[in-house]
């Protein structure tokens, strides 16, 4: 039986005298909102194959009060022309007015998993894939159609589990799109910039330094982890560990490799950015800064403060603890 | 790395980020161009520009104001304990003028007579523990200073702490204490006159437990690096 790293966050919390104030207000807000959406999504009838998943904030179980909706419908079965439900009607419960999901065309959107799965790698991957791909990994949880999202979810990770795998390795094809995809992230937020002319620039670096960079440490700690288990058990232990909140992940992780303290810091820098980003003024603030007034803002000086100290866990746990020290050297950079 | 098999300059290379505080850096003492270089050479990642005497304090504002192109991603300033002539609150105000890249603005707890006047300086605030030269009841004061500045944060240095304590429970008690809010260490050892030393062997074994507790933090050395 694989352990569940559910409650790891509450388990720090308890462990370092922390309370992670923002971070629990973000996950019952997460709840509540959640209960809303799926009564009235399920009253829109859902193929037995679809799901409507969100991402993002609500993956991660930290929406706050300007939080986008993204969100896909994921289809499991043949392509098709009348899928359901409708994109219309799922978009008058999600994503709608000052929610509206990202404007990359990633979200809002028929997805099928069919794709996620088989297209990995080469020019039929194309960013948008990667990005739906990693995301349902990594950070997403259904809204309706509960056993289309295991389903489809399970066809991604069989689509990284293949013959290649080996007992007490960690699995190179999931880490090496796993650090792909955070590489991505990274040289896409300067191709935003040059696009956009800098609109939306400090809050974008703001999450690249924080959200996205947790997000990343909770595909790689898992993956790592993989070197304790065959290669038939690694899918029991991913499917467990991915089933739980990123921040449970990796609260998890601090525990197992007895980094405590660093993993008390990592979430009180954490919970300060949760907090900074439901506070309205601070998020708009961020929204409107540009580089050239980065240094001036004192919200972004805090961002920036945040980053640095989240960085500085994760890097002492990779780095500074015995086992995991072994693992990324051996697996991370090459 | 354990003290059993690491020399101390072993055990202070071995972690990743350190810097140097200019305080050692005695005789270019003002300069601040040659303070940073000097710094630099130590680690480009951190560094604690450090006017301890009031008198510093102008030179150094003026040089970071400048935003001077400097490599390190840390970036710490201890303020002045020594020499003090101006107001507490002329002081902060002073203080809160240094650039926003400026991490962490230290300062001791026995020279704080009115903790509201920092308020200004917000997350930037870090308060040192003192040397057993300091009057009994420290930790009552730490506590009383971060009741009312919730956002200050917390330098352990570990000499100081042994120089209380050589068990080194006090520093693991302050640890348990402000774990939350350590922001970086000071690391060296200290000579019979509480000056601050190079790391010695003996430091080395007695400090290791508790540093092993902050391996995610910058360590700032206040000693220059000890010999191979």
């Amino acid at each position: 039986m694989t352990e569940s790293p559910a409650g790891a966050l509450e388990r720090l919390a308890e462990a370092t005298d922390a309370s992670f104030p923002h971070l629990f207000a973000a996950r019952e807000r997460t709840e509540d909102s959640l209960r809303d959406r799926r009564q009235k999504l399920s009253e829109l009838g859902t193929d037995r194959d679809a799901s409507v998943v969100l991402m993002g904030s609500w993956g991660r179980r930290e929406l706050t009060g300007e939080s986008d909706d993204d969100y896909m419908v994921i289809l499991n079965g043949r392509e098709r022309t009348d899928p359901r439900p409708r994109l219309d009607a799922v978009r008058r419960v999600v994503g709608g007015g000052e929610r509206k999901p990202g404007a990359e065309g990633t979200f809002d959107d028929y997805v099928y998993s069919r794709h996620l799965a088989e297209r990995i790698g080469l020019d039929r991957d194309d960013n948008r894939n990667l990005t739906r791909r990693m995301l349902l990994v990594l950070e997403s949880l259904p809204a309706v159609g509960e056993h289309a999202y295991h389903e489809a979810r399970a066809a991604v990770l069989d689509g990284y589990l293949d013959v290649s795998v080996r007992d007490f390795r960690p699995p190179r094809f999931f880490l090496n799109d796993t650090v792909r995809y955070w590489r991505t992230i990274c040289v896409d937020f300067v191709g935003k910039e040059r696009e956009r002319g800098g609109e939306g620039w400090g809050l974008r670096n703001a999450k690249l330094r924080t959200s996205r960079k947790l997000l990343f440490a909770s595909g790689l700690l898992p993956i790592l982890e993989c070197h304790k288990y065959t290669a038939a058990g690694m899918r029991p232990f991913l499917e467990a560990q991915l089933a739980a909140p990123p921040t449970d992940r990796v609260a998890d992780a601090f525990i197992r490799h007895g980094a405590i303290d660093a993993g008390g810091r990592a979430f009180e820098a954490y919970d300060r950015f949760i907090g900074l980003l439901h506070d309205p003024p601070s998020r708009r603030s961020l929204q409107d800064l540009s580089r050239e007034e980065a240094d001036e803002s004192p919200a972004f000086a805090e961002a920036r403060r945040i980053g640095r100290e989240l960085e500085g866990s994760l890097l002492s746990l990779l780095f500074e603890t015995d086992e995991l020290r072994a693992l990324i050297r051996e697996f991370g950079i090459f | 790395m354990t003290v059993a098999e690491a020399s101390p300059l072993e055990l202070l290379r071995s972690h990743h980020p350190v810097g140097a505080s200019t305080g050692y850096m005695e005789e270019i003492r003002g300069d601040w161009h040659q303070l940073a270089a000097g710094a630099a050479r130590v680690s480009s990642l951190v560094v604690e520009f450090s006017a301890l005497s009031e008198p510093e304090l102008d030179g150094l504002v003026s040089f970071l104001s400048k935003n001077p192109r400097l490599p390190f991603r840390y970036v710490s300033v201890h303020a002045p304990t020594k020499k003090r002539t101006v107001p507490e609150s002329s002081l902060v105000e002073w203080l809160s003028h240094l650039p926003r890249w400026v991490s962490a603005i230290v300062t001791h707890p026995d020279v704080v007579h009115d903790p509201s006047a920092y308020r200004r300086l917000g997350r930037r605030l870090v308060f040192e523990n003192l040397d057993a030269r300091a009057p009994e009841g420290q930790l009552t004061e730490l506590e009383r200073l971060f009741e009312s500045l919730p956002e200050a944060g917390f330098c352990l240095d570990v000499a100081h702490a042994w120089s209380v304590d050589p068990t080194m429970q006090l520093a693991n008690e302050l640890l348990d204490s402000y774990r939350n809010r350590l922001r970086h260490l000071h690391v060296s050892s200290l000579d019979p006159a509480h000056r601050h030393a190079p790391l010695t062997v003996e430091h080395a074994a007695a400090y290791e437990p508790v540093l092993a507790r902050c391996r995610d933090v910058p360590w700032v050395l206040e000693a220059p690096l000890p010999a191979p």
